[in-house]
């Protein structure tokens, strides 16, 4: 009782007012463990040198892929082969990428058995999970904005003639190089959507294999279910939809209802998906008997 | 006991706020939300906007097509283009949504005694997004590649035409 009267040592009061800081403290930490990650140097390497080594095969041959949009002004023009990269990289590469990072941010703590270790420092539950969410969300942004880049400019290598857009009309190519940022950065809202969406089933599954596997096999069973003919809002709810939106910056006039409603549809998964991680999270037992 | 029951009211105050704070990001979430979507309409996936987005995005390219062969150049609008749409398949299908169409497109290019009709078999996915292939004639749209000036073979842009339109 006079323990509990008494007022308590003054190390265990805290000298600074926790704040901000503590999530700024977790998130450098979380990037610096980031950059240690063979995954991530990898991912980075792939942004660097991908579109180089894709304009080096493309001029290596004739063939087209005729089948995507802007696939057959490869060789014609610089300016397609980013947005070639896109409408690939947009149903696979760009989830995938994010998912390799977000998938394990969590669970890796889970695998290596560390929870009890950073709990115990003066950070709060709540500072560890924001850090590390904005963490991955730095990864992805990161990520896509090098790709950005290294797009452009072996676009720009490739050659600077004036592309044919999607309504028909010659782009030249001070709009082209506008209309290929905005196309890309229509992608950031679903790729941040698909972070939040990997680290929730990271902080569930507390299983990196399960917490990357399901929204690559998301991913999978989204082009699946793009092919079915869905009423209107149904293909709208699909986080595969948005990463399409960029098509209709490229028309004539411009259209971007697409876009617009991608970005409902992501701030939903997105809201979703980080209260229930975070939600978990927070009544999670840790140590001892669960 | 005093410094205890202080702590937890300032814990359970310190909540309060929290909750406060959680209760107002929600509210301006749903707020955006709402915002956006009372922006955003909606029209479908319907044959009259895919003929128009495929007849405008053609004489685009009909005058890119002519301006590659070194021919006169015919202005877009000239060319007073009209795409009429089906869908292919059994007679009682339903005109509208993803799938095969079939598209001719009307145009003039000698004046308006003289309409000239291209035939496209047209791939219509659930975002809007199309790939038109010709299908005759095959002087317009049925080779890949076109002959330029000194005679360069260059890709023939109404052999294969790559076009969107507005679902939303």
């Amino acid at each position: 009782m006079t323990l509990a009267a008494g007022p308590w040592p003054t190390f265990a009061e805290r000298a600074v007012p926790r704040s901000r800081s503590g999530v700024l403290v977790v998130w450098r930490l979380e990037l610096a463990k980031l950059l240690g990650l063979w995954r991530v140097r990898a991912l980075a390497l792939m942004c660097l040198a991908g579109p180089f080594v894709i304009v080096a095969g493309l001029n290596l041959q004739s063939a087209t892929p005729g089948d995507t949009a802007f696939g057959q002004w490869v060789h014609t023009s610089g300016f397609a082969i980013p947005m070639v990269i896109l409408g690939f990289g947009g149903q696979w590469l760009l989830p995938v990428g994010t998912a390799v990072v977000a998938g394990d941010i969590f669970s890796a703590e889970d695998h290596f058995g560390t929870w009890k270790t950073i709990l115990t420092r003066s950070r709060s539950r709540g500072e560890l999970f924001a850090g590390k969410f904005a963490a991955a969300l730095t990864f992805a942004t990161a990520g896509l904005v090098l790709l950005v880049i290294t797009d452009l400019l072996a676009g720009l290598l490739a050659g600077t003639q004036p592309v044919v857009g999607l309504g028909g009309q010659l782009v030249p190519a001070g709009q082209a190089i506008v209309l290929v940022l905005a196309s890309w950065a229509s992608v950031l809202p679903p790729v941040l959507a698909f972070t939040a969406l990997a680290i929730f089933t990271s902080v569930v599954s507390r299983n990196s294999v399960i917490g990357i596997g399901i929204p690559v096999v998301l991913t999978l069973v989204f082009q699946v279910v793009t092919l079915i003919a869905l009423p209107a809002w149904g293909q709208q709810v699909l986080l595969s939809t948005p990463f399409q939106a960029w098509h209709g910056f490229w028309e004539q006039p411009a259209f971007v209802g697409p876009f617009c409603w991608g970005l409902v549809t992501c701030a939903a998964w997105f809201g979703i998906c980080s209260a229930g991680a975070w939600l978990v999270f927070r009544r999670r037992t840790i140590g001892g008997a669960a | 006991m005093i410094a205890r029951i202080r702590g937890m009211i300032a814990r359970l105050r310190r909540r309060g706020r929290h909750r406060t704070r959680a209760a107002a990001l929600a509210a301006g979430m749903i707020t955006l939300l709402a915002l956006s979507v009372s922006g955003c309409g909606s029209t479908g996936l319907t044959a009259p906007s895919l003929q128009t987005s495929l007849s405008r995005t053609f004489a685009n390219l009909y005058v890119l097509q002519q301006a590659e062969q070194g021919n006169p150049k015919p202005s877009a609008a000239s060319l007073d283009s009209h795409a009429s749409c089906q869908k292919g398949g059994t007679l009682d299908i339903p005109q509208d949504g993803s799938g095969v169409w079939l598209c001719q497109i009307t145009y003039l290019v000698a004046g308006p005694g003289y309409p000239v009709i291209a035939k496209y078999n047209v791939d219509v996915q659930t975002d809007g997004c199309y790939a038109a292939d010709g299908d005759g004639p095959a002087s317009v749209n049925g080779s890949p590649t076109i002959t330029g000036p000194h005679y360069a073979q260059l890709i023939n842009p109404l052999s294969l035409i790559d076009g969107c339109f507005d679902t939303t």
